[in-house]
C-alpha cells in the first residue's frame, strides 16, 4: 500500500450511496488507550474482497449499503465480496460477486440493492485511500502495482441465516437461573436500532438477579452485553471498549459474519458452541 | 482472583485491587506472548485478547498475582484553565466557594486507573471525597474537546469533544490524543496526573 499517488485518481466518486466509508482491518492493541478495533465490520468479506484483487486482507476498500457509483478514470481490478447485490458496469466483463472483474478506462461502476445482508466491500487492487477524507465527490484514489498478476482464492458466499455459535460470557452467573436456556431456545430478532457499535437483539427480556453494580470491563467484539432493559446487543467493531453492563455470552468469532450482516427484522438462531 | 470464561478468543481476570490489575497487565504487555493482541486493564479485571494464542501459558500469568507492584508511573502536570460551566454549580452542590473547588481539584496526584469510552478518555482516581458528585441526570449533546471534568469518584479529560454527562471544572490545551505520535494517547493506565492551574 506504499506510494498511493494522488496526482492520477483511478476512481472517481459520483455517488457515494448510503452508509458508505472506507474501511480497513481496523487495529488491534489500543483498547487499553481507549481505541477499539474499527475497521470493516463484516471482515471476513473485507478479506475475501481484497484477496480477490491481490491485496493485503487487510487493505482498505469500500464499504457500502448501495448505492455507491464509481467511474473509473483508467483500467482497474476490483473485487466485490459480503451481502449479495446487484452488481452493474457500463463496459467491459460483467461485474460479479466474489470475482476479480478488469474495468476499463471510461466504466461505471454501479454498487445496487443488496440482497440480504447489510454490507458490501469493494476492493480495488492496490487498495483505495481518500484524497480528501470525506465522503463526497470527489478524487478519492488507488494505485493499481505495475506487476504481477491478482492472486486467485475460490469464493463461496456463505449463508447469512445460518446459526450463530455462542459461548457463555463472564457474567452469565449474574442473571437468573436459566438464562442461558432462554439465550439458546428463543426467537431473537435483530432491532432497527443496530448500528456499527451493536446489534440489538429482541426476544424475552434477560434479568440479572445479583445485587451490586459491576466496575466498568473490557468489551470484545461478539460480547453479548446485556443493558437494563433486558434486551441483548452483541458488540460490533466501534464498540466502547470497556462497559459496566454485564456480558451474559459470547458470539463465536467465525460467526460474527452473520450478526455484522444481519438485517433489521431478521431472527437470528443462537445455539450453544460446544 | 477468578479467571471468568469469554470465549475462544478472550479471558477475563478478576482481581481485589487495582495495583494487582496494573502490574498484572504491565507484565502480559511486556511478556508479549505470541498470539496476544490485547490486554486491557479495567478497575477490577485484565481482559486479555488473543488469536491462536497458548490460553494455559495466558491464565498462568492471570493467576500469578504474587506480581510486585509496579513503581510509580511517569508524572504528566496538566495545565488548567478553571473557568468551566459547573464550577459555581459543583461549589454550591459542595459547600465551597470555586476557589476552593479549584484549590481541591488541583491539590492532589491522581492515577490513570483505565482508559474507555474514547480514545485516549482516562479514568483519573484519586479525586478528593469531597468532590463526588454523581452524574449530570441529563447529559450534554456535546462537551468541548480539552474538558476538564469530574463525576463520582473520577476525574478526567475529553480528549474529543462528545456527549457527556460529567461536571466540567475547566479546559487544558493539551493533546490528549494525536495520532499523529508513536502512541497516541497521553495518559496510560499506571500513569501520575497533576492539575495546575492557569
Amino acid at each position: 500500500m506504499s506510494a498511493v499517488s494522488h496526482d492520477r485518481p483511478l476512481l472517481a466518486v459520483s455517488a457515494a450511496g448510503v452508509a458508505t466509508s472506507i474501511r480497513d482491518g481496523g487495529r488491534t492493541a489500543m483498547a487499553h488507550l481507549g481505541r477499539g478495533r474499527g475497521g470493516a465490520v463484516d471482515l471476513a468479506a473485507l478479506h475475501l474482497a481484497n484477496r480477490l484483487v491481490g491485496n493485503p486482507a487487510d487493505a482498505p476498500a469500500f464499504e457500502t449499503s448501495g448505492g455507491l457509483v464509481l467511474r473509473a478514470e483508467r483500467a482497474v481490478m476490483v473485487a466485490v465480496a459480503g451481502s449479495q447485490v446487484d452488481l452493474e458496469v457500463s463496459a467491459g466483463p460483467p461485474l460479479g460477486w466474489g470475482v476479480p472483474t478488469a474495468v476499463p478506462a471510461g466504466a461505471v461502476v454501479r454498487v445496487g440493492r443488496l440482497r440480504g445482508g447489510m454490507r458490501v466491500y469493494l476492493a480495488v487492487r492496490g487498495g483505495v485511500q481518500a484524497a480528501t477524507g470525506t465522503l463526497v465527490d470527489g478524487a478519492w484514489s488507488a494505485e493499481v502495482p505495475a506487476d504481477g498478476e491478482p492472486s486467485v482464492v475460490a469464493a463461496v458466499p456463505r449463508p447469512l441465516d445460518r446459526p450463530v455459535r455462542l459461548w457463555p460470557g463472564p457474567r452469565l452467573d449474574r442473571f437468573a437461573p436459566g438464562t442461558w436456556d432462554v439465550l439458546t431456545t428463543s426467537r431473537w430478532v435483530v432491532g432497527a436500532d443496530s448500528d456499527r457499535v451493536g446489534v440489538r437483539l429482541t426476544g424475552p427480556a434477560l434479568r440479572v438477579v445479583a445485587r451490586g453494580e459491576l466496575p466498568s470491563e473490557g468489551l470484545i467484539e461478539g460480547a453479548v452485553q446485556v443493558p437494563p432493559d433486558g434486551r441483548p446487543i452483541v458488540m460490533l467493531a466501534d464498540h466502547p471498549v470497556t462497559g459496566g453492563y454485564p456480558v451474559v455470552a459470547v458470539v463465536d468469532r467465525a460467526d460474527l459474519d452473520v450478526i455484522a450482516q444481519a438485517p433489521p427484522g431478521q431472527t437470528i438462531e443462537l445455539v450453544a458452541a460446544r | 482472583m477468578r479467571i471468568l470464561p469469554y470465549g475462544p478468543g478472550a479471558v477475563l481476570a478478576e482481581y481485589d485491587d487495582l495495583d494487582t490489575v496494573l502490574a498484572v497487565a504491565h507484565r502480559l504487555r511486556s511478556l508479549a506472548l505470541p498470539g496476544v493482541t490485547d490486554v486491557v486493564p479495567a478497575l477490577r479485571t485484565v481482559l486479555v485478547v488473543f488469536d491462536g494464542a497458548d490460553r494455559s501459558a495466558v491464565e498462568a500469568v492471570l493467576a500469578d498475582t504474587r506480581t510486585e507492584p509496579l513503581p510509580p508511573g511517569p508524572l504528566v502536570t496538566v495545565p488548567v484553565h478553571y473557568d468551566g460551566v459547573d464550577l459555581v454549580e459543583v461549589a454550591e452542590r459542595t459547600g465551597r466557594t470555586a476557589a476552593e473547588v479549584v484549590a481541591l481539584h488541583s491539590s492532589v496526584e491522581y492515577r490513570v486507573a483505565f482508559c474507555g469510552f474514547m480514545p485516549g478518555f482516562a479514568y483519573l482516581l484519586g479525586l478528593p471525597v469531597d468532590l463526588h458528585l454523581p452524574r449530570r441526570s441529563t447529559p450534554r449533546t456535546r462537551v468541548p474537546a480539552g474538558s476538564v471534568a469530574v463525576a463520582a469518584d473520577f476525574s478526567a479529560v475529553y480528549p474529543s469533544a462528545s456527549p457527556g454527562g460529567w461536571h466540567l471544572l475547566g479546559r487544558t490545551d493539551l493533546e490528549l490524543w494525536d495520532e499523529q505520535r508513536p502512541v497516541p494517547a497521553l495518559l496510560a493506565p499506571g500513569m501520575r496526573v497533576r492539575f495546575e492551574p492557569r
